[in-house]
């Protein structure tokens, strides 16, 4: 039964070299789609470049659509799966602090790597901000920690908020995507 | 490092391999993908090389970081996991021939400008990740994948930031 | 390279539809046989045991309110909520036991105590309802079984030490219950719940 760590087939060192290959495979597939490079990634926010839009969301169905039918298919646990906790403000604030210097970097934490790996002096430029930005959280952190674990929601799907089944959650969620997709298209062709 | 760089595949593709990665992710250690998480270990990590573990595990913001003392990134599956990415950007940069010494940026933009965006960026870039409890690869995709609504919450804002402020960060990317 | 799309899309689509058919019956899906709580409970017994052996190592924290703990409250325990227990200095090796009369209470100073590193807590599952049942004021039913004689001698000389008063020939439900006496409790399945949602916080993040 998977998740392996969590059913006790795989330790701690296990993990460890798992993370390192499935990290390997992360990066070598950002890098062969063209997300290690920060002109291309910034196009996206000038509709120049779909790119991010499709990698991202291709990927979010891929592993939606499969987490659940594995899950049912009783291959995996899934409520042993590790469900990030919502803060609603805090999340919502964080994001379009994220999403602006997103822009303005051209690059997100993961794909800086990537970059900076591909020798790419603003792909280090990013990593090297990152440390400081996290540095300086800590710094003032007890002035914002009541901002910062405000609005706490839980570990809570938008399928439980809707009450509707996973299922559901899930048709809706690649339906939305596969327009987007239509949506990419439609835009790429009248560009070109 | 004179031949000519192999394109980029389709992004359709690209992105499937990357959720069959997250699903693997899911099936093996019970938890998605994630990257911002991996510098708040190394900070704090170096937080307690500085001040001390005992003083830096006394700080609610580094604590959670620290649970096995100044070594803990050693131990952290999100910083194995950001050293396997920059592996594989590597090999794949590398065997596509787009390994290359360079500064990546706008063409109206010098480099100094640029780098000044990449580490200015980045750093508000760390703090956001950090109020929102991840960043694009933890919340966006795999949090996003497992319906949180955290996850949602950070893409709509994310992304809508981006849109909003686009025509003013013009001057970087044209 | 479009019709791989499109096919790729018609694949997304059949398994997203035959997602939304097959899950369009109930809301509820919990999984039985949940993964093994990760948080331990002492019991009043062995708490008071401890105590009684003078552990320097052991630190009793009650989570109620002022007014309670004026009242009664464990005996050499210290008042404390979950905020005050972020900051609480504790010593690595301390053992710390906390009980409170609500499920939340235990759960918050649970994660804060989490959030610092400080693992080493237990939990005293009916909070003092146990205490004062089974070692501070021990109760024994007239017409006893053998078993029920034996576990009210042992309770009542840790009553003596904490200054209770142990009572023989009780009526029967006079005598406290719990879930050392069997007796199925539906809050011991809110706890397991409570349980489950501390142990998911441990440190994973993104």
């Amino acid at each position: 039964m998977t998740p392996l760590t969590e059913t006790g087939s795989l330790g701690s060192s296990g993990a460890l070299v798992a993370a390192i290959l499935i990290g390997f495979a992360f990066g070598w597939f950002l890098e062969r789609g063209g997300l290690g490079s920060a002109p291309k990634l910034a196009g996206q926010f000038y509709v120049t470049d779909l790119t991010v839009f499709k990698v991202m969301f291709s990927a979010l169905v891929t592993a939606m659509l499969g987490a659940f039918w594995l899950d049912r298919l009783g291959v995996l646990r899934l409520d042993l799966v590790y469900l990030p906790e919502t803060f609603v403000v805090p999340q919502a604030l964080g994001g379009v602090l994220f999403g602006a210097d997103f822009l303005v970097a051209g690059l997100c934490p993961g794909t800086s790597c990537v970059a900076a790996a591909a020798g790419r002096r603003d792909g280090l430029g990013v990593m090297i901000g990152m440390l400081i930005g996290v540095w300086l959280f800590n710094l003032t952190f007890d002035r914002i920690a009541s901002m910062y674990s405000a609005t706490p929601l839980g570990a809570v799907r938008l399928t439980d908020l809707a009450g509707v089944t996973p299922g559901v959650g899930v048709a809706v969620v690649t339906a939305l995507a596969l327009a987007g997709f239509a949506v990419a298209n439609r835009i790429e062709r009248r560009r070109a | 490092m004179n031949r000519t760089p192999r394109p980029y595949i389709d992004p359709y593709l690209a992105g499937i391999g990357i959720g069959v990665v997250l699903l693997a992710a899911y099936v093996v250690v019970g938890q998605g993908l994630g990257a911002s998480g991996a510098f708040a270990s190394v900070v704090a990590s170096g937080t307690a090389v500085v001040q001390g573990a005992t003083r830096a595990a006394a700080s609610p913001a580094v604590a959670p970081y620290l649970p096995h003392g100044i070594a803990s990134p050693l131990q952290d599956w999100l910083v194995f996991e950001l050293a396997g990415v920059m592996l594989g950007g590597f090999t794949s940069a590398w065997l596509a021939g787009r390994l290359r010494r360079d500064v990546e940026r706008g063409s109206g933009v010098g480099v100094r400008q640029r780098m000044s965006a990449a580490v200015g960026g980045g750093a508000l870039m760390g703090v956001g990740a950090k109020f929102a409890r991840g960043c694009t690869s933890g919340q966006a995709l795999s949090g996003g994948a497992l319906l949180s609504v955290g996850s949602w919450i950070f893409i709509a804002s994310c992304f809508a930031a981006g849109y909003v402020l686009a025509p003013a960060a013009r001057r970087l990317w044209r | 390279m479009n019709r791989l799309h499109v096919a790729l899309a018609i694949v997304a689509a059949f398994a997203a539809a035959a997602a939304g058919v097959i899950d369009r019956g109930s809301v509820d899906r919990s999984h039985p046989g949940a993964r093994a709580a990760a948080i331990e409970f002492i019991s009043a017994p062995d708490l008071a045991q401890r105590i009684m052996s003078g552990d320097r190592d052991l630190r009793v924290f009650d989570l109620r309110t002022p007014d309670a703990f004026a009242q009664f409250h464990v005996p050499g325990a210290h008042r404390a909520t979950a905020a005050s227990l972020a900051g609480e200095p504790l010593a690595p090796q301390t053992q710390v036991v906390v009980y409170a009369d609500a499920r939340q209470t235990i759960v918050e100073a649970l994660q804060a105590l989490e959030k610092r590193n400080h693992r080493d807590v237990l939990v005293l599952r009916e909070g003092l309802y146990e205490w004062l049942s089974r070692v501070q004021e021990p109760r024994l039913a007239s017409s006893p079984t053998p078993e029920e004689r034996a576990e009210f001698e042992r309770a009542a000389e840790m009553s003596r030490f904490f200054g209770g008063v142990p009572r023989a020939g009780v009526p029967r439900d006079e005598v406290p219950q719990g879930y050392w006496t069997g007796l199925p409790r539906s809050e011991a399945l809110l706890m397991d719940a409570a349980v489950k949602s501390v142990a998911a916080i441990r440190r994973r993040g993104c």
